[in-house]
């Protein structure tokens, strides 16, 4: 840690880590919930829980790019932040509305939170991933608003190096994007066609930018590998899912009543979107094995090779699988949709927050490195959660292609509730795979607490 | 006259900048999977598409692939130019190459007008569809080719390439070379071919 | 590899490249928006139809359903409901929930009155309307 500003960004990370194990949590109601209808019912019905299970990826990922950006930002422009006092106002106002979003999510009926909050006046709740009341999504912008400013202002007074610029442009987008989550159109067809302004071009634009910018940034650091060459691959990587993954949003559009043709472009430009994730794992390989020293923080160099492995797996691989439009005619909102959507968020955006928490971490505890015995843990917590994801996926996959053979393809074609009675076997496979995650996350959170030998020294 | 080996890269390499030589390859990726797509529908139902090729200007589509090759060879001539330094000659030869863009863009938006005067939209067919999504992408790279030849210009107006450094200005002539090829193969896969 | 291989050059691709296909897919998008009157059946969008959408919206039925195939897989498909099961068993069913049978996935009651309901049925009828180019492939869903 190279100036005191930088510390703001452990609480953010301690949130993010807190608030990503009620994630998991919820999770593992809904996976039971999938086996046991009535499980936890009328207490947490499953929209509650599923709803929580979002919001909290989202909200936790977010904790995790601006404790990136606070701990990046100075170190590239090399310079204090402008304000680490409104960091921290900030952290606190975020915290609080988001476990008064949750709190409020699980305590009162939606409907009822919808009239408290004023859904009447601004309707925008209840549109998947975009279910936080009104006061939620305001204090969404304000706190955004308020953070680029800091960050933006530390940058234009300091040095612009290329990943900082990109960092802050993915950020920028985030916010400018997120504005779209407010204009909800009696239309249902344009309600869906710009909801999927925040989502697609969040997922798959803008957050690919705060993905490349943090692994880059990350690399630069462990690798010591020439800053030149790893901006140069960053541009080439984010031009590229700029200019497929824009047009890519057609992928989106082949079945809400939007235009035909959108099968074509959505298809074609969706089917080259693996590319940029591609060159992410080639990019991440070759610089760590050009690498010019043996960083001591062995478990950050894993995160950041598996970011480029699983990213590329989850959101390259399994997004193809399914993103040509004869295919998707099929398997659209089917459970092979929820295979894609959890290895795609785990493997690019889960990973690379962990990559820039293993970096940071230590060096915000002041030291290079945690000790052997807490880096072995943390590998260990890697491969636990990452293979369970892997599983979590596949299995997913399994029940998906069931699912659409049963219910779409065959010539008597099944309900959708009694197709799901056949599916059972993969949900148990499933959740078993979720509890194997969540032992690995255990496993993270306790590498924290390890401390060194003292007789290991000798 | 069209050869790219010029005096100042003496050494065996490609001309022009690689990054731009990977965007150029996914450009051409891109228009070549639009191409199959279109071959492959235009098999699926050949009728519609001879049908729709009748209302197209082909007339007019020629002379856009004249503009673009005289641009493509004013710009060869510029790369020339300013790698034997003589800056004022390159200077006019990149205007001349913009000049071929703005015919290009002036004479294709006149055609599009008309199109969509009678009322043909993304929506009407498949023909239709993929003729206009096909050409005003590439009216779009056009465009783009335009805005890097004016880069160029500029930079060397403001003395960029001297001693012959001259990769900026093979790098946007290697890119429109990249958007005149795609035309020659774009012109007669939908207005010629029956 | 070529000597020539600038962070400039790379950084403009990103540039133009980026601002060519954002302007590209907002062309696409006032396209589509002159296309969708005549597929999104926005002539049914009635009063009562807007008030539906507005429970559906309140209710978070996303959270369980999917609409047109977006949403949660946990229960059935509901942009083609109104085909599948008609207005009255949809008013009956949702008025019945929960079910109570042990194990089952449980659909939490509402307590909607009997306008709520025919404005959410309006608000399927409607959904059910829209041109989806034929999905989903059959009435299941």
């Amino acid at each position: 840690m190279k100036y005191q500003s930088q510390a703001v960004a452990k609480p953010y990370f301690i949130a993010a880590i807190g608030l990503f194990i009620g994630q998991i949590l919820f999770g593992l109601i809904m996976g039971l919930q999938y086996l046991w209808g009535d499980f936890l019912f009328p207490a947490i019905p499953f929209n509650v829980a599923r709803m929580v299970h979002t919001n909290l990826l989202i909200v936790w990922l977010l904790f995790g790019f601006m404790g990136a950006a606070y701990y990046m930002i100075p170190e590239e422009a090399e310079r204090e932040l402008y304000s680490p006092k409104l960091a921290k106002l900030m952290f606190w106002v975020f915290l609080v509305a988001g476990a008064l979003t949750v709190v409020s999510y699980l305590a009162v009926p939606y409907a009822t939170l919808a009239k408290w909050s004023g859904n009447g006046l601004v309707a925008t709740m209840g549109r998947e991933f975009l279910e936080q009341p009104l006061y939620t999504k305001v204090g969404i912008v304000v706190v955004a608003l308020v953070f680029l400013f800091n960050i933006s202002m530390t940058l234009l007074a300091g040095r612009k190096t290329s990943i900082s610029l990109v960092m802050i442009l993915g950020l920028w987008g985030l916010a400018v994007f997120f504005l779209f989550s407010f204009y909800n159109p009696n239309n249902l067809v344009k309600d869906k066609y710009y909801w999927w302004w925040v989502v697609h071009l969040w997922v798959e634009g803008v957050w690919e930018l705060i993905l490349g910018a943090m692994l880059a940034f990350v690399l630069v650091k462990i690798t010591g590998v020439d800053r030149e060459v790893i901006e140069k691959w960053l541009y080439v990587i984010i031009a590229m899912t700029l200019i497929t993954g824009i047009i890519g949003t057609g992928h989106h559009y082949f079945w809400i009543g939007t235009p035909a043709y959108w099968q074509w472009w959505g298809s074609i430009f969706s089917a080259l979107e693996p590319i940029p994730f591609f060159m992410m794992t080639v990019f991440a390989f070759n610089m760590v094995n050009r690498r010019r020293r043996e960083h001591p923080n062995k478990a950050a160099t894993l995160w950041a090779l598996g970011t480029g492995v699983m990213s590329f797996l989850g959101a390259g691989v399994w997004g193809f699988l399914h993103t040509l439009a004869p295919v998707n005619y099929y398997t659209h909102g089917s459970q092979i949709t929820a295979a894609h959507g959890h290895m795609a968020f785990y493997g690019a955006y889960v990973m690379v927050v962990i990559t820039m928490i293993s970096y940071a971490m230590p060096l915000l505890r002041g030291r290079e490195a945690n000790s052997n015995r807490a880096q072995v843990l943390e590998m260990w917590s890697f491969w636990l959660m990452t293979i369970a994801m892997v599983f979590i996926t596949l299995f997913l996959t399994a029940a998906g292609i069931l699912q659409v053979w049963l219910q779409r393809i065959s010539a008597t074609p099944m309900s959708f509730m009694d197709t799901q009675d056949q599916l059972r076997l993969f949900y148990w496979l499933r959740e078993f795979s979720g509890v194997i995650f969540a032992v690995g996350l255990v496993l993270y959170v306790i590498s924290f607490f390890i401390k060194e030998r003292k007789t290991a020294n000798a | 006259m069209t050869t790219l080996t010029l005096q100042a890269t003496p050494q065996k390499s490609i001309p022009g900048d690689l990054a731009m030589w990977f965007f150029i390859l996914a450009e051409l990726l891109v228009f070549g999977v639009l191409f199959i797509c279109y071959g492959i529908t235009r098999f699926a139902d050949p009728a519609l598409f001879n049908a729709g090729q009748t209302h197209l200007h082909a007339g007019q589509a020629a002379w856009n692939t004249l503009f673009l090759i005289t641009g493509s060879g004013t710009a060869v001539l510029a790369a020339h130019a300013i790698a034997r330094l003589q800056y004022r000659q390159g200077s006019i030869f990149l205007v001349a190459t913009f000049a071929s863009g703005v015919l290009f863009v002036v004479n294709k938006l006149m055609e599009f007008a008309s199109y969509l005067g009678q009322g043909y939209t993304l929506s009407t067919d498949n023909f239709w569809m993929f003729y206009l999504f096909l050409t005003f992408f590439h009216f779009l790279h056009v465009i783009l080719g335009m805005v890097i030849i004016a880069a160029v210009w500029i930079k060397l107006q403001q003395g960029h390439y001297r001693n012959g450094q001259t990769a900026g200005v093979e790098t946007a002539t290697s890119y429109w070379h990249m958007v005149d090829l795609v035309w020659i193969v774009l012109f007669p896969l939908v207005y010629l071919i029956r | 590899m070529s000597g020539s291989f600038t962070k400039a050059t790379a950084r403009n691709i990103f540039y133009g490249g980026a601002a060519f296909f954002f302007l590209l897919f907002l062309a696409l998008t006032f396209d589509s928006q002159q296309a969708l009157p005549k597929r999104d059946n926005s002539q049914n969008l009635t009063p009562q139809v807007i008030r539906g959408k507005y429970l559906w919206e309140t209710n978070d039925c996303i959270g369980c359903h999917t609409l047109l195939g977006e949403g949660a897989y946990f229960a059935p498909e509901l942009g083609n409901v109104y085909k599948r099961r008609g207005p009255d068993f949809i008013k009956a069913w949702i008025k019945a929930q929960p079910t109570g049978t042990p194990g089952r996935r449980q659909m939490p009651n509402f307590h909607f009155n009997d306008q709520e309901l025919d404005d959410l049925v309006q608000f399927f009828k409607y959904t059910n309307g829209i041109n989806t180019n034929n999905w989903p492939p059959n009435i299941q869903g």
